[in-house]
């Protein structure tokens, strides 16, 4: 046996890349958390869809137990609760068992397709103890913020931009001298149309003298006089003649633009003397609320009394439609929405639908069975059904389509986003429910509407809003608050004359209506009471509120009198003496060319023999 | 405190231990994706396997995960920007279509868009990050490493049951 010699170089050690022996551990370790998600995964899927749900309605989405039954693609959830987005202590639903149907081959591309859910034993609104709202806590904003906070922070905004007047009550003397001038729009208006007057005047004056007519005019006048003199064979005088006509036609055509500029100049003018007038309504309506007075216009005291009532249920509704056209926009593109809630930043998610492809998510079909007073002796069974639920409408190729109907219930919905255009319309009948009491705004009252009709119809059409409210009771309950009643004699007197005027009325009929554009919808309420509660109100206090109201005219007129009249009498001053000067250079011009054409005719007419003359 | 003495007990013993610089570099420049991307993903799972079936360092695996984890939570904002660009630019809707209708592939939550800012700037970082700690670990051991052996604290850290552990999984 040999060995090497010292000194002669060692062969480099074999360059080893895998841990051949680390492969067990490995798989050992992949082997336990298999084991773990075997055993847990009903666990993690239920808190992951307690966490997903949370997050995507913007309320507490609690599940007392959930099933996977992968093999035959069942999933079963037993105890569901959703907390409502708007009311902390209620939930939205409740559903005793949730069975659905998935197809797992789209599970592998990360998409759930539901091929039917078995809901039974829902309930709607009943309470909870503890305060399920989450996106409510959140002021929607910054980068943090989820799909379902920004959107219930956007409808909250929304409903806020509605003027609600509030059913003010006169207390004390009527006054007017807390009236300052500088806050009435009409002083600045006057003072601009004024300026404006001035600068369009001066803008006139430079373009009239820009015509150079009179050269004009002088020029034709003197051919004119050339022409009566001329013979039929004084070429040199029959062509200056048709120049002459010729410079007077190229005159009257700048004096045509120049009155087009003066017409839309006098437009504006007159546009800006309807705004002075719209500017002096305001400062009525202004000065008219600095004192307070009661409103006695019957629709003023139906908005006064319920529109924040009434607009809780569009605001609401309003908030599942805008919740649903971000979870399910039209069209294809890639659309990205919040990540997973998570310790680190959550991202954003990036959808990539493709044509002809799944979409990420999509149910089929829901079979609904709920019931209606379940705690009573005969608790009303209904049934619903909901089709076509997709996150990709596109894809899909149809609206979502939802019903329900029962004893005292019909209610009906679609959500189209299969176009560019999404339409979302649901309209709903209720009857027999307990409708929730409220307080009458403005007044120490509080209206209990007992058990009635509730009914809802609501369109939204891209950006277009038309929506109705209607409320019906016969049990309707008054209580007054003697505590907070009004605190001066004025108001005492009026909440007394209310309150004697509402109180011994059972019947309430309410009705919202909203509609137009979605950014700025005009909001209409009236009710059976508004004309009664006006008349008695107008009987009382109409005498002393139309005295007022005659004193804030006044006030007024006053204050904005010295601005406004020179102002109106400069543009008609303005209006007038432009028309006439225009009228008269153009008369001038007219009757010079008259003249030259009829004598160049003279000139030129050819006579045959024996042709008689018409003269 | 535990965390931090695992962490001085892992710097210690990967700087120290019989691997080549190249194999604890390259075990810290794995390590740093899963600390910079978010754990819960599929490819993390297979850096995991690399870093176990490979012939690096484990302890430099975990200690790269355990450095680049605060990196990686200080970073979020610019990796979501750059999660951003990518998955919105026009040029790539073609391929990010493609995989996320493919089966497997968005179970890596690739359009997530930390998930892919991070994965990227970690791919990106990858090769400087595995040069640059090669040369530091080459000149550490050819300057004081040799004088950190022989003193008390070194002892200390190598003589508790952390390190037995450590040495189980040395490359």
């Amino acid at each position: 046996m040999s060995t090497p010699a010292p000194g002669s170089q060692l062969p480099a050690p074999r360059l080893k890349i895998f841990r051949w022996r680390a492969i067990g551990p490995l798989l050992v370790l992949f082997i336990i958390l298999a084991i773990l998600w075997w055993l847990f995964a009903d666990t993690i899927a239920r808190r992951e869809t307690q966490k997903v749900g949370t997050q995507l309605l913007g309320a507490k989405v609690e599940i007392q137990d959930l099933h996977l039954d992968l093999k035959n693609g069942d999933v079963t959830i037993r105890g569901l609760t959703i907390a409502s987005p708007h009311e902390a202590f209620k939930n939205l639903l409740q559903a005793d068992e949730l069975v659905a149907e998935i197809d797992v081959i789209p599970l592998t591309e990360k998409k759930l397709i539901i091929d039917r859910i078995a809901a039974n034993g829902l309930r709607f609104g009943t309470p909870r103890e503890t305060d399920g709202r989450v996106a409510a806590k959140s002021d929607g904003k910054g980068s943090g913020a989820g799909i379902a906070e920004r959107v219930l922070a956007e409808t909250r905004e929304w409903a806020s931009q509605f003027q609600i007047p509030i059913l003010q009550l006169a207390t004390g003397k009527i006054s007017i001298d807390s009236l300052d001038p500088r806050r009435l729009s009409t002083l600045p208006a006057a003072e601009a149309l004024g300026a404006r007057a001035d600068s369009t005047q001066k803008a006139w004056q430079t373009a009239y003298n820009e015509l150079q007519l009179g050269p004009t005019l002088d020029s034709a006048a003197a051919t004119l006089e050339k022409l009566k003199t001329a013979r039929a064979t004084d070429l040199a005088t029959l062509n200056e003649g048709r120049q002459a006509i010729e410079r007077l036609k190229r005159a009257s055509d700048r004096v045509t633009a120049l009155e087009r500029d003066v017409k839309t100049g006098l437009t504006g003018l007159q546009r800006g003397l309807a705004g002075l007038d719209s500017a002096r309504r305001r400062d009525y309506a202004f000065a008219r609320s600095l004192l307070e007075l009661p409103s006695i216009n019957a629709p003023e005291i139906g908005t006064a009394l319920f529109a924040p009532v009434a607009i809780k249920p569009f605001e609401r509704v309003l908030y599942w439609a805008q919740l649903a056209r971000r979870y399910m926009p039209p069209g294809l593109l890639p659309r990205a929405s919040t990540g997973p809630m998570r310790v680190r930043r959550a991202g954003e998610n990036v959808r990539f639908p493709k044509e002809q492809a799944l979409p990420a998510f999509l149910l089929r079909s829901a079979e609904l069975s709920f019931l209606i007073r379940p705690t009573s002796d005969q608790p009303q069974r209904y049934a619903g059904r909901v089709t076509g639920l997709s996150s990709d409408p596109a894809l899909y190729g149809r609206p979502m389509l939802a019903s329900a109907s029962g004893p005292q219930l019909t209610a009906g919905g679609m959500l189209n986003h299969v176009r560019g255009v999404p339409v979302d319309t649901a309209g709903a009948t209720v009857g027999g429910i307990q409708l929730p009491a409220f307080d009458v705004p403005g007044l120490p009252i509080r209206l209990d509407p007992g058990a009635g009709t509730a009914q809802l119809g609501f369109n939204l059409n891209g950006e277009t809003i038309h929506a109705r409210f209607g409320l019906r009771s016969s049990n309707v309950k008054w209580a007054r608050d003697t505590g907070a009643a009004g605190q001066g004699m004025t108001n005492t007197t009026i909440d007394d004359l209310i309150w004697r005027t509402v109180s011994g009325i059972s019947d309430l009929e309410l009705e919202a209506r909203l509609s137009g554009q979605l950014d700025r919808p005009s909001l209409a309420v009236r009710s059976n009471l508004d004309q009664a509660i006006a008349s008695r109100l107008r009987a009382v206090v109409g005498e002393e509120v139309a005295a007022a109201e005659r004193q804030v005219r006044e006030r007024v007129d006053a204050l904005v009198k010295d601005k406004v009249d020179p102002v109106r009498a400069q543009v008609n001053t303005l209006q007038t003496q432009a028309n006439a000067r225009i009228a008269q250079q153009r008369a001038r011009l007219d009757e010079l060319q008259k003249q030259l054409e009829q004598r160049l005719r003279e000139l030129t007419r050819i006579r045959l023999p024996g042709t008689p003359s018409k003269r | 405190m535990f965390a931090l003495v695992k962490l001085i007990q892992s710097l210690v013993g990967a700087l120290h231990s019989e691997g080549t610089p190249g194999q604890l570099a390259l075990g810290i420049a794995l390590g740093s994706i899963m600390g910079l991307t978010p754990l819960m993903n599929i490819h993390n799972a297979i850096v995991f396997a690399a870093i176990v079936l490979l012939n690096v360092s484990f302890a430099g695996g975990m200690l790269g995960w355990a450095l680049f984890v605060p990196i990686g939570f200080l970073l979020d904002p610019l990796f979501d920007w750059i999660g951003h660009s990518l998955l919105l630019a026009p040029a790539l809707r073609g391929l990010w279509t493609s995989l996320y209708n493919m089966p497997i592939v968005p179970l890596t939550n690739f359009n997530n868009t930390i998930v892919l800012g991070s994965l990227v700037f970690a791919l990106v970082l990858l090769v400087p990050l595995f040069l640059a700690t090669r040369w530091a670990v080459a000149r550490y051991r050819v300057t004081v490493g040799a004088r950190v052996r022989q003193s008390k604290f070194y002892r200390a850290v190598t003589a508790s049951k952390a390190y037995n552990v450590y040495k189980m999984f040395r490359p």
